[in-house]
């Protein structure tokens, strides 16, 4: 599939310090690319350096293959963006802030407001000043601009914020949506991490300005750690007896066996008639899954160290 | 040309549509008010002396006639509109930082140089207009008063005056715009502008006030009883108002923006 979002190398300093080191990009049509990472991470100025907004202080920033410069202006004809909090005119309604961005678009068709306004349930707060409206419904209206002249190309600096759990739903379905259904590209960060589990076809994890991990969501759950818990009336007793046959495993905090051992954990059953034989019956056995979630915090936890 | 239009367009409804233009547009108005109230204080000498002191500052006035009424709308938007003008070209290039919409003016599909020349050019025509409303309530509130000695020709070279001040005091509000835009709200240009009208009111004193930009308008609007502009003012005013727009323009086109 051919790339329409890529950096190379892009680094960005600030009077000695490195907001962003090296990190390449590679985001290809209708894909949705999840980008995470702590606050002061990096995420926003990445984002910042893809829309041209600031300039790379190394490497460079393409969109559809031609390079982002602030005088390549045209290639933002198929580019649409929130970046942190969504823009408006506070002074002028939902209705009035949609036409002006539709005008500064040169967006001839005037049915598009209305449209887009119904698409994101905007249709009620119209006349309303948008400098009132609630923080979900700001970031509708922001989402709400970014789709106005129906881009190619979507960046999203934390889209979901503000949004209750159904708009977030509303939101997911929306950008998924527009990704598989008309082959939109999405390059979206968020602090959502179970919503970017749930979109994202790609996700990149940045730390101290570090691109440190690319998961291919349809990988992802191979790269997730997996455990077999298990509880018996005698636990310390229970161990010895999964030692003794082989399978390493520890008590936890919990007090509660537990191992990464991958023949237990593909074969559950087989512990069980284990433990059950010498004694031990388990009253309880689950196979705990890492989420994206505690393998994001895992890798923070560690440093950050790179892994691709 | 229709990118131009288009922001031009924009720029306008923004302008329009927002509550501060007419706010602005309201304190504006207390200037022909007090020119009017110092003309209705000359014209009756007893009141002026019962008025105490607005009497003795409604003596600086000079006669109550439409010569001096006049005058002292060319001096008002000389010094005034030094200020009004700037607060509304800070206004028009520091709100888009202050609300965040600068984001999206960046990545429209076409030169940023549009987006800052149709804001300049809003910018010019608000002004022009904020300034023939002080004028046209000027002349209303000069009928209410009843003002003597109307004649076509003090009218016509008035408003001569008038449109030289205002045209020499807009174009020094381009630097405004770059300190909107580099600090990213209202704050510093605001206070650009009030130093400016400090060191306006100082070298003037001093007898320097024709090569300091901000202080030209005042001296040609006849505040030191001459209405003479040299060549040098001209150029320094030229010079400034270039450096403003081009810096400006400038720092939309290749300064970060965060």
């Amino acid at each position: 599939m051919r790339t329409v979002i890529k950096s190379n190398r892009i680094s960005k300093n600030y009077k000695g310090f490195q907001a962003v080191k090296d990190v390449s990009l590679n985001i290809c049509e209708g894909e949705i690319y999840g980008f995470i990472g702590l606050n002061g991470s990096g995420k926003t100025t990445t984002i910042r350096m893809l829309l041209g907004m600031i300039k790379p202080t190394e490497g460079t920033c393409y969109i559809k293959g031609k390079k982002i410069t602030s005088t390549n202006h045209r290639i933002w004809r198929s580019v649409g963006h929130i970046v942190e909090t969504p823009p408006c005119y506070p002074e002028l309604t939902v209705l009035e802030n949609l036409t002006i961005f539709r005008r500064i678009r040169l967006i001839s068709d005037p049915d598009i407001v209305p449209k887009v306004m119904e698409q994101l349930h905007l249709t009620r707060y119209a006349q309303k000043k948008a400098g009132t409206l609630s923080l979900g419904n700001a970031q509708r209206l922001g989402i709400a601009k970014a789709l106005l002249h129906s881009p190619e190309i979507l960046i999203l600096d934390e889209p979901m914020n503000g949004l209750d759990p159904s708009g977030i739903v509303e939101i997911r379905k929306l950008l998924q949506d527009l990704a598989f259904n008309r082959g939109v590209t999405i390059l979206m960060s968020s602090h959502l991490l179970s919503e970017v589990a749930k979109i994202a076809t790609k996700i990149g994890i940045i730390h101290n300005g570090r691109l440190i991990q690319e998961i291919e969501s349809i990988k992802l759950s191979d790269l997730l750690n997996q455990q077999l818990v298990i509880d018996t009336r005698n636990n310390q007793s229970a161990i010895s007896q999964l030692t003794t046959a082989g399978y390493i495993s520890k008590i936890n905090n919990k007090g509660l066996i537990e191992t990464t051992d991958r023949r237990a954990i593909q074969d559950p059953d087989k512990i069980s008639r284990l433990l059950v034989y010498k004694g031990f019956p388990p009253t309880k056995l689950t196979v705990k899954e890492e989420n994206l979630e505690s393998h994001f915090l895992n890798i923070i936890e560690r440093g950050g160290e790179t892994l691709q | 040309m229709k990118y131009f239009l288009a922001t031009l367009h924009t720029e306008g409804l923004k302008i329009i549509k927002s509550k501060v233009i007419w706010i602005i547009a309201a304190a504006f108005s207390i200037a022909p008010l007090m020119a009017g109230f110092f003309m209705f204080v000359l014209k009756d000498p007893a009141l002026a002396e019962s008025a105490g002191l607005v009497g003795a500052q409604a003596q600086v006035a000079g006669e109550a006639n439409w010569q001096s009424y006049l005058d002292l709308h060319a001096q008002m938007i000389g010094v005034g509109g030094i200020f009004v003008f700037g607060f509304v070209t800070s206004w028009i290039f520091g709100r888009e930082y202050v609300d965040n919409t600068v984001k999206d003016l960046l990545t429209l599909p076409y030169s940023r140089a549009v987006i800052v020349t149709s804001k300049f050019l809003a910018s010019f025509m608000t002004n022009i207009v904020l300034s023939a409303y002080i004028v046209a309530l000027g002349f209303f509130i000069g009928w209410i008063v009843g003002l003597p000695q109307w004649s076509s020709a003090i009218v016509m070279q008035n408003l001569y005056v008038i449109l030289i001040v205002t045209m020499l005091t807009i174009v020094l509000s381009t630097p405004v715009a770059f300190f909107a835009s580099y600090s990213r709200g209202y704050l510093a240009p605001v206070g650009f502008v009030i130093i400016t009208l400090i060191f306006s009111q100082i070298l003037t004193a001093v007898g320097h006030g024709e090569y300091f930009p901000w202080a030209v308008p005042a001296l040609y609007s006849g505040l030191t009883g001459e209405t003479i502009i040299s060549w040098s003012s001209l150029i320094i005013i030229g010079i400034t108002s270039l450096l403003g727009f081009l810096s400006t323009l400038y720092w939309w086109l290749f300064a970060d923006q965060h």
